[in-house]
């Protein structure tokens, strides 16, 4: 019992991580139909960047924020302007996937060239610190992680629904061409979107960096298991792809009970396919799927 | 008549000089053992992907043997070439690796790559053109199980043999403070299983039950799960088979677990020099099997750690010394022949000398069985005091056995 609610625990707070790392995958395709295979470069490049702040300061990853998240989002104005807004919108979607593919390999090499191959992993005083919560524990960098995500998917929300700069990026959603029609620069606000996105994977790869062994390739590892949450979740809804991240994350942490970590992995594919087979839009919100 | 006979020798003089160019026309300038360029050896190691870390030490490793005897003048009075090519930890690509180097490079002699899963398909190339293998790193049953008669590894034990020392000294304890109950995780490779394999069923068979015994894939990342599972089996003795990424994240999650063991044993990752970096100070006590210690006092080894510690500043761990070790073996084998070329008697002649003779090494003297197994066994060591020391066997102990180990 004590071992079903500790898995329960587990994968409470996986799912939390999962819901942070996928947030920006969705807003890409949200806002440009745009499949970003990077994005999990990113999340290891920005968990590089904290190793490094870490290693070279001493001071606390988390602080590394303060110059990785405006360092991304420039940098996702910047591929967005450069790279992604030179495609022809008619062959976005699959395009994009090729682009992506070859910017997600530019980071992989650079971050071996740079750091080299070695696997590094944040030294943190509280890497083994815990919580007890009904017998269960819970890990300090699992909850600060969690906590992170609470956090940027909350702010993330409340810009989307409150503020005129979210206003116009669900336009752009919904129906580009209407939004443009209505004033709204979509061409900017696309580049804010990227921008946006992209600066959700510098919080989450210092979230990933907290509890997690990395080296350049570690992106292979996590592009997979996004994609599919994004899809479960409804292609560009941010809240759908948290709630499916969540099951999805409990889901597997249970599952590893009867199965084995083996099969276990397969859960998040199958959960792809099913709903590829059943509800191709995705189980929550998420209209735009359809049009794909 | 005379024609006709003139024609004919013609024409085997013609046939013997084709034949003769079709052997050797390829290499002029390093066929046959009396060239004087240098011996070309090719290698493909795996410098990234899952197996990059280790990779880069058995390549540092082959690179200062290569540099050690350059500055000793040579192999047979020839300079040594390295050819490295990066095989991405792909068993595909290894094998079309070595391919290349023995086809197209024309390579004179080649080692190995680390580790079983890319061995096994190298050694099986090596083996279609008759080439001496010898290998730093595929110690898994299965890698001598194939039928190669081609291959050495240059170790000296195989995984399933890795933990014997530590088998033997559990079993030894007095029954009032022998553990009762060990959990198992291990990677789902060769290697890795095999070592926590073999110590399973030493374990066992002594009487030790088994309360967890999970396998996860290469690539798992995530050990919470695995973790909660040997936590709340209160194993008295946690057992990892494992190579790197996999030991830290376990044991980092066993900790936030707070499971406390009485005994921990990891293969590999702890002979990594970044482990003590990624773990901190919760190293206290973790044991793992090593093949080489820097100690050690073989006459070549002194050798090797002042040279190797000249080159990098720091003393090398067992993925370099087992690359050394594959160079002096290989050095050993060309020495005896005469002979460092391609041909397939050369070959034959370093594979069969290899057979019948022991070779002095960094990590002891080598000899193998007709499989290539090595007849020795590992040392077991442990962190004592924020350092590694050897514990077992107790001929070789730098350190007594730390038992209970110390909370992490």
């Amino acid at each position: 019992m004590s071992l079903v609610f500790q898995s329960l625990v587990l994968g409470v707070l996986m799912g939390g991580l999962y819901a942070l790392l996928a947030a920006g995958l969705t807003l890409y395709f949200g806002v440009m139909r745009v499949v970003m295979i990077a994005h999990a470069a990113f999340l290891v490049l920005a968990a590089y960047l904290a190793w490094a702040f870490t290693v070279g300061t001493g001071l606390d990853p988390m602080l590394s924020l303060v110059v990785t998240v405006p360092l991304f989002f420039a940098v996702g104005v910047g591929v967005q302007r450069l790279l992604v807004a030179r495609l022809r919108p008619a062959t976005m979607t699959m395009m994009s996937v090729l682009l992506t593919f070859a910017v997600a390999l530019a980071v992989e090499g650079a971050l071996g060239l740079v750091f080299t191959g070695t696997h590094r992993r944040l030294p943190l005083s509280y890497a083994g610190a815990r919580l007890e919560l009904f017998g269960a524990s819970v890990a300090l960098v699992k909850l600060i992680a969690f906590g992170l995500a609470v956090v940027t998917l909350a702010g993330l929300h409340v810009l989307l629904k409150v503020t005129r700069f979210g206003q116009a990026l669900r336009a752009t959603m919904q129906h580009r061409e209407a939004a443009r029609l209505l004033g709204v620069d979509t061409d900017r606000v696309a580049g804010y979107g990227f921008g946006l996105g992209l600066a959700t994977a510098a919080v989450g790869g210092t979230a990933l960096a907290l509890d997690a062994t990395i080296y350049p390739s570690l992106h292979w590892a996590w592009i997979g298991p996004l994609m599919a949450i994004i899809v479960v979740g409804g292609l560009g809804s941010v809240g759908g792809a948290a709630i499916a991240a969540l099951l999805l994350g409990v889901g597997q942490n249970l599952l590893q009970l009867p199965l084995g970590t083996t099969w276990a992995q397969t859960f998040f594919y199958a959960a792809l396919f099913v709903t590829l087979i059943l509800r191709p839009q995705g189980f929550f919100g998420g209209r735009l799927a359809q049009r794909f | 008549m005379d024609i006709a006979h003139g024609l004919r020798i013609g024409a085997l003089g013609a046939t013997v000089a084709l034949l003769v160019s079709g052997c050797f026309g390829g290499r002029p300038a390093e066929g046959g053992a009396g060239g004087d360029g240098p011996i070309r050896v090719g290698v493909s190691l795996p410098l990234t992907g899952d197996f990059s870390e280790p990779g880069k030490g058995v390549q540092r490793g082959y690179e200062a043997w290569a540099k050690h005897v350059y500055e000793n003048g040579g192999l047979l009075g020839r300079q040594v070439e390295l050819i490295v090519l990066d095989d991405q930890s792909n068993a595909d690509r290894v094998a079309a690796d070595y391919e290349k180097l023995i086809n197209s490079d024309g390579v004179d002699l080649v080692f190995g790559p680390f580790s079983t899963r890319l061995v096994i398909p190298a050694a099986q190339v090596a083996r279609d053109y008759g080439f001496l293998f010898v290998e730093p790193a595929g110690a898994a049953r299965e890698v001598f199980e194939q039928g190669f008669d081609n291959l050495f590894y240059a170790a000296p034990a195989i995984a399933q043999d890795h933990y014997d020392h530590l088998a033997e000294a559990i079993t030894a304890m007095p029954e009032a403070t022998r553990p009762k109950t060990a959990a198992y995780a291990a990677m789902d490779d060769p290697f890795a299983q095999g070592t926590a394999n073999g110590l399973k069923e030493k374990l066992a068979a002594a009487g030790i039950r088994t309360v967890v015994d999970e396998v996860y894939p290469p690539n798992t990342t995530d050990f919470g799960s695995i973790a909660a599972k040997i936590a709340d089996s209160r194993a008295d003795v946690v057992v990892g088979g494992t190579q790197y990424q996999d030991a830290v994240n376990l044991i980092v999650a066993l900790r936030q677990l707070n499971y406390q063991p009485k005994l921990a044993a990891f293969s590999t990752a702890p002979t990594n020099p970044e482990f003590p970096k990624a773990i901190g100070a919760q190293t206290e006590g973790i044991l793992s099997p090593t093949g080489y210690t820097p100690e050690a006092d073989y006459p070549s080894n002194k050798e090797f750690v002042d040279f190797y510690a000249r080159e990098h500043g720091a003393a090398p761990t067992e993925d370099e010394a087992n690359a050394w070790t594959t160079g002096q073996v290989v050095a050993a084998a060309v020495t005896a022949a005469g002979c460092a070329d391609p041909s397939k008697e050369c070959q034959r002649k370093m594979i069969d000398w290899l057979h019948a003779n022991e070779v002095r090494t960094v990590v002891g003297p080598l000899r193998w069985d007709s499989a290539g197994r090595p007849q020795g066994a590992h040392l077991i060591q442990q962190y004592v005091g924020g350092e590694i020391r050897i514990v077992l066997p107790a001929e070789a102990k730098e350190a007594e056995l730390v038992y209970p180990k110390p909370a992490w």
